[in-house]
């Protein structure tokens, strides 16, 4: 097992897929930091209701959470579609015979690509982790508020963020072995985790307001990206549940598609 | 390979009663044979005959609908370290495009716990050493059919099974290809090579296995198989006098035979008797040739009909 998980790390390695995707990760913090460094300064400096943040939301810690995973919406995308591409270069390249050559035993092969998943999530997260802290760090010390980071709301947004790149890339082994077409894989997940999230949000805003009940909207935690968001986000209230709820959505989804993506690998006519 | 000359039978590939059913076609149907080491064996079988996927099925990428395929009495999943036991080429395109070769032998070498200096010599087997460093999408056919045959032998098998290896390889390299698994078989490996070019085949194979439509056709020793045809050796003779000839010939063990264009088939007398016959009756001739079954010849009479889409 060892042995296939080094070899799907190195399949990772000997191609420039990879490298892409971890600019498109650097650039994505390059785009939120600044954002969530104003939105700090807005809502600790006292204009949290001009933002639409009240209570918890606009604390120092909460804010200072937010900063130090910043880039996570669009990395967690990232890592989501490594985990599809070390599916679907199999079948794209059709090197799932040589694969499976080497290994006949399909659900081992699956499983060891879950483990490399999951250290190369790791991986994207310490990366994106010591930028976000180190830059953060500097830009709260200037600000005169201190790196805040002995507080356990930014710890628990680290730690729980780790969760989350972890899990997504998993997910994204899952999505791979169901929908083996590259181009469709990448297009539809992409698309579902951009777009599909505010189209959610849009029809169980409709449906709260039509069946006149708030508590409607915390079913939105189904959808695996709201689910992600709720993980990381403290505190629960009538619209938004437990973050653990949200953790067991979106680790009920990498299982799911696993083991149904194990299934369908083994049954499968490589030609 | 001193393994494979001790327990002969480690290497064979026995094929017994195969069949798969896809959903419009029976791609392969009831198939039996067997492929003995120390010789190298031609598969052959016109286009969608279902070599492809008999192959694919011994090596287990294919579940088939029922029937068996094993090699040294193993399933192919049941083999305990597959790569070194049996190598396979199956098409010239299955590395990744933007991957070296060598880091595509590396990869491999990993998954299947072979050390890592495997990958430079199954490189250097196949002459491919220059091009290590080069992407698999800047590759010509040929070097991808050479990087395949690296693949299969980094775990020096004792059981080599080869889809179509000759496509794409320029004339150097199908000499190179043949003298490398004939020398493979002279080692005591086990050799089963598909294929559709027959003159090739003639002079590569020991065995054939014949297989039209999904079936068994023939199987055997090369001599023995194109021995088995009804005709044998017959002449070939074109003259603008065929009447004459035939009738001089008449009488005599000749059955003279008149193709498309005019020209005279004749079986059952040699050359020298035909050009006696002609002078005698003073018919004049363009052409005397002896033909001599070849495995073409027969595999397209065995194969007749049997051809085509399904």
């Amino acid at each position: 097992m060892s042995n296939l998980v080094r070899s799907e790390l190195l399949k990772i390695r000997t191609t420039s897929t990879w490298w892409w995707l971890a600019i498109g990760a650097l650039l994505s913090i390059a785009m939120a930091f600044p954002i969530n460094a104003w939105l700090f300064n807005t809502a600790v400096g006292g204009n949290a209701e001009d933002i639409g943040l009240t209570g918890d939301a606009a604390s120092a810690p909460a804010q200072a959470a937010n900063l130090y995973t910043s880039g996570q919406y669009l990395g967690l995308m990232f890592v989501m579609l490594i985990g599809i591409l070390m599916v679907t270069n199999e079948f794209f390249h059709q090197t799932a015979t040589t694969t499976f050559l080497a290994t006949p035993r399909r659900t081992t092969v699956i499983v060891s690509k879950l483990i490399a998943a999951s250290l190369l999530g790791f991986a994207f997260w310490l990366v994106t982790t010591v930028i976000d802290l180190g830059a953060g760090a500097i830009f709260l010390s200037l600000n005169d508020h201190g790196t805040l980071l002995g507080e356990w709301e930014v710890q628990r947004a680290l730690l729980l963020n780790l969760m989350a790149y972890a899990i997504w890339t998993v997910l994204g082994v899952g999505i791979g072995t169901l929908i083996t077409n590259q181009l469709g894989a990448v297009i539809t997940s992409s698309v579902l985790y951009l777009i599909g999230t505010q189209v959610v949000s849009l029809l169980f805003f409709m449906l709260s307001s039509w069946l006149d009940s708030v508590a409607v909207l915390k079913w939105q935690v189904l959808w695996p990206a709201v689910a992600s968001q709720v993980m990381i986000t403290p505190g629960e209230n009538e619209m938004l549940p437990a973050w653990w709820v949200g953790a067991l959505v979106l680790i009920g989804y990498a299982l799911v598609s696993g083991i149904v993506g194990v299934l369908i690998t083994r049954r499968r006519d490589i030609s | 390979m001193s393994d494979g000359q001790s327990r002969p039978n480690d290497a064979q590939i026995v094929v017994s009663g195969l069949t798969k059913q896809y959903r419009n076609v029976l791609a392969v149907n009831n198939l039996s044979f067997t492929v003995q080491p120390g010789r190298v064996t031609g598969f052959l079988g016109p286009n969608g005959a279902g070599k492809t996927t008999t192959l694919r099925m011994l090596l287990n990428l294919v579940t088939p609908t029922s029937g068996t395929a094993t090699i040294g009495g193993q399933r192919y999943p049941e083999l305990t370290a597959p790569l070194r036991h049996v190598g396979a080429v199956l098409e010239a395109s299955s590395a990744h495009k933007g991957r070296t070769g060598i880091n595509h032998l590396r990869v491999l070498c990993a998954a299947a716990g072979l050390p890592r200096q495997r990958a430079d010599e199954a490189l250097a087997l196949v002459g491919l050493t220059p091009a290590a460093k080069r992407k698999f999408k800047g590759y010509s056919l040929g070097m991808k059919q050479r990087l395949g045959i690296a693949a299969a032998m980094l775990g020096d098998p004792r059981v080599l099974i080869l889809d179509e290896p000759a496509n794409g390889l320029d004339p150097e390299g199908i000499r190179w290809m043949r003298g490398f698994l004939k020398g493979l078989a002279a080692e005591g490996r086990t050799v089963l090579v598909s294929s559709h070019l027959l003159s090739e085949m003639q002079l590569l194979a020991d065995d054939v296995v014949i297989i039209a439509a999904g079936q068994l056709v023939r199987q055997g020793p090369v001599e023995q198989v194109i021995g088995s045809m009804a005709q044998g050796v017959r002449v070939r003779v074109r003259t603008p006098q065929a009447e004459a000839l035939t009738t001089a010939l008449a009488g005599g063990p000749a059955t003279v035979q008149t193709d498309e264009h005019g020209t005279l088939l004749i079986a059952g007398v040699d050359a020298p008797t035909v050009g006696r016959a002609a002078l005698g009756a003073g018919v004049e001739l363009h052409e005397l040739t002896t033909e001599r079954p070849d495995l073409e010849r027969v595999f397209l009479e065995l194969t007749a009909g049997k051809a085509g889409i399904r």
